[in-house]
């Protein structure tokens, strides 16, 4: 089957047909519903229930069986398919981040999920569920050996595959730990978790004035309430215990309670970071950072659906300052001085213009925006792949323009309202910026003939933590 | 207006002294007129054919909104036409277009992704191309219309030869 001196193709491991059946039992017993439960009796559900898994449980065999992965030189082929075949070939050099997911049933058998994030897959690409934690974590550390550059893995090239993590980022020393306490405090205070007692009391009320006590009323109330809790719910379960190290140029983090995952990201795959105040953490006075990597799914930014983008769930200025110190190395966050739009501008911010703003460091393009809920998106200027300069009606009529620069998150950093003249010469700047930024640090670090006297922001001058 | 007319900048023509703009065909004009008919054409008919039957005014109100508009869009092809235009800069395209909302893109060569030469039968009838540049970032918008197919292959030829050249991707 497979040409002579490949190596050989892998089958996932022979327990994920009944965790993916596992995992489709919830899927079934969700899209069933209440309802359906109420309509036909629970022995007839659970035999429904029971036909479906079945079915889930033998697709998934079949799909087990016809599943298979390897290595070929800078890529990784997943083969699938019964019916309709398909490899994929994902280049390797574009690999953006690794995740090491392991959900709860997965803790339970010792098995990971592993997940690639690769430039320009809306969706998370080939992701290998299930291996072995053992396999999973060699395969990740190999692919992240490939992927950072030729000239460091050519041992580990070919027939030969590293078996023990030895030229690979290490889990160096726990650069930063959020205190569980803090996670839970911070997300009681976001807005859902703030109107819940009101959303309680009114289904309290209506009951006191309709006593309609039926299992499924309190099902369905407790599915409702659970849906409004749901967002800071899984915050918490999803980032308990988050940890986040630093080692060889890589970011490792790791949180989870249920759902463990362990994400990789290549310091120089960072495309911004975004810093939020918001608002009702003001008391803590603390922040939160997310991080922009190309091609993790979940483009959106507007529900909850950002879960492989968190850098710091929560934290206070000095921790941030700290994880901001090594993804874009040199900037510090309370010493950027931001220049807000020039006063006509009100007219279109009539709150917020004072808080708008931008700057330029000797690294980064900030801006700042928000007036209530603040943010700071900083963008290194190796990342911008185009600068943009758009003007509407409006703005023609103040003589402002708001240029953009975009980088392959599909986030652009909007500076917006700048004064005419200025916009020219911030989009002039930006564009001179990342040319010079991309020319001292390219991104192939091992493909091209790089100076030694290069300076690698991927690779500063590690402060060693405290924690 | 009052900083906006004190520089030397106008919103159209960034950099005049150090950019090349080029501008596009004309010949988009006749292609651009061409859409702008069959738009005008899809949806003034149907109004004005329900305005004769039925006689009430809201139709015949839409009907000269929508005459007006055309008319506005028919007036300002001209103009918009010969706001798009296009520099290459050593390291960088630049495109600039738009009336109502002004845009100008820079997209550096050694972000570019793949290069898409492409032409609709309208284009074909006038004998142009549109070449459009993609990066990585969706965001970006750098589309050349209106171009010569000679005039597009080069620009296409060039941006791919820049853009091996100076191959960083991400």
């Amino acid at each position: 089957m497979e040409v002579i001196g490949e190596e050989p193709r892998r089958r996932l491991h022979p327990l994920s047909p009944l965790l993916h059946g596992a995992k489709a039992l919830v899927v079934i017993v969700v899209a069933l519903s209440w309802q359906t439960l109420r309509e036909v009796g629970l022995g007839f559900f659970a035999l429904m229930v029971l036909v479906v898994v079945i079915g889930a449980v033998i697709m998934s065999v079949v799909s087990w069986y016809n599943t298979g992965y390897h290595v070929v030189g800078h890529e990784l082929r997943v083969y699938e398919g019964l019916l309709w075949r398909r490899t994929r070939a994902i280049p390797l050099e574009r690999l953006q981040s690794v995740e090491v997911v392991r959900p709860l049933l997965a803790q339970v058998t010792g098995l990971a999920e592993l997940r690639l994030e690769v430039v320009g897959g809306g969706k998370t690409e080939a992701p290998l569920a299930y291996l072995s934690v053992a396999d999973a974590t060699v395969l990740r550390d190999r692919l992240l050996a490939i992927a950072r550059g030729v000239s460091d893995v050519v041992p580990a090239e070919g027939a030969a595959p590293v078996v023990g993590p030895s030229r690979v980022p290490g889990d160096g020393p726990v650069l930063l730990a959020v205190r569980n306490r803090d996670l839970v405090i911070s997300q009681l205070l976001t807005p859902q978790a703030l109107f819940l007692p009101i959303g309680v009391a009114f289904v309290v009320v209506q009951f006191a004035f309709d006593p309609s006590w039926s299992f499924i009323g309190v099902a369905s109330t407790l599915t409702a309430i659970a849906g409004v809790l749901l967002q800071p719910v899984r915050r918490v379960l999803s980032d308990w215990n988050f940890r986040l190290r630093h080692g060889d140029r890589a970011l490792r983090l790791r949180f989870g309670l249920l759902e463990t995952r362990s994400q990789t990201v290549p310091v120089d795959r960072v495309q911004g970071v975004t810093a939020t105040w918001p608002l009702l953490w003001r008391g803590h006075r603390w922040l939160r950072l997310t991080l922009d990597v190309a091609g993790v799914a979940g483009q959106d930014t507007s529900g909850g659906g950002n879960e492989t983008d968190r850098l710091l769930p929560v934290g206070t200025a000095d921790e941030a300052e700290r994880v901001a110190g090594i993804v874009l190395p040199g900037v510090r966050l309370d010493a950027l001085a931001f220049v807000p739009p020039p006063p006509r501008t009100r007219w279109f911010h009539p709150l917020a213009q004072p808080r708008l703003g931008v700057t330029l460091t000797d690294r980064i393009v900030a801006t700042r925006d928000g007036l209530l809920t603040r943010t700071v998106l900083m963008v290194p200027y190796a990342r911008i792949q185009s600068v943009r300069v758009v003007q509407g009606p409006l703005q023609r009529l103040l003589g402002v323009a708001t240029v953009y620069a975009d980088t392959a998150r599909g986030r652009s950093a909007a500076l917006r309202d700048r004064d005419l003249a200025e916009a020219w010469r911030l989009a002039d700047d930006l564009a001179r910026l990342g040319r010079a930024a991309r020319a001292a640090a390219p991104d192939r670090g091992g493909a091209v003939v790089v100076p030694a006297q290069t300076v690698d922001p991927a690779a500063p001058p590690l402060p060693q933590p405290s924690g | 207006m009052d900083i906006a007319a004190a520089g030397p900048t106008s919103p159209l023509e960034p950099w005049p002294d150090t950019v090349d703009w080029q501008p596009v065909s004309r010949d988009l004009i006749w292609v651009e007129l061409i859409r702008w008919g069959m738009g005008a054409a899809a949806m003034l008919i149907p109004l004005g054919i329900l305005w004769g039957i039925f006689g009430v005014w809201p139709l015949g109100l839409a009907f000269v909104v929508v005459l007006v508009l055309m008319l506005w869009r028919f007036w300002s092809i001209f103009r918009a036409v010969r706001a798009w235009g296009y520099a290459e800069r050593d390291h960088d395209l630049l495109v600039r277009h738009g009336l109502v909302v002004r845009r100008l893109s820079i997209v550096p060569y050694a972000r570019m992704q793949f290069v898409d030469v492409s032409a609709g039968p309208l284009e074909r009838a006038f004998n142009l191309a549109t070449v459009q540049l993609h990066t990585a970032a969706a965001a970006s918008d750098a589309r050349v219309p209106g171009l010569r197919p000679t005039e597009a292959s080069r620009l296409r030829d060039r941006l791919t030869a820049l853009g091996e050249d100076r191959a960083e991707g991400l």
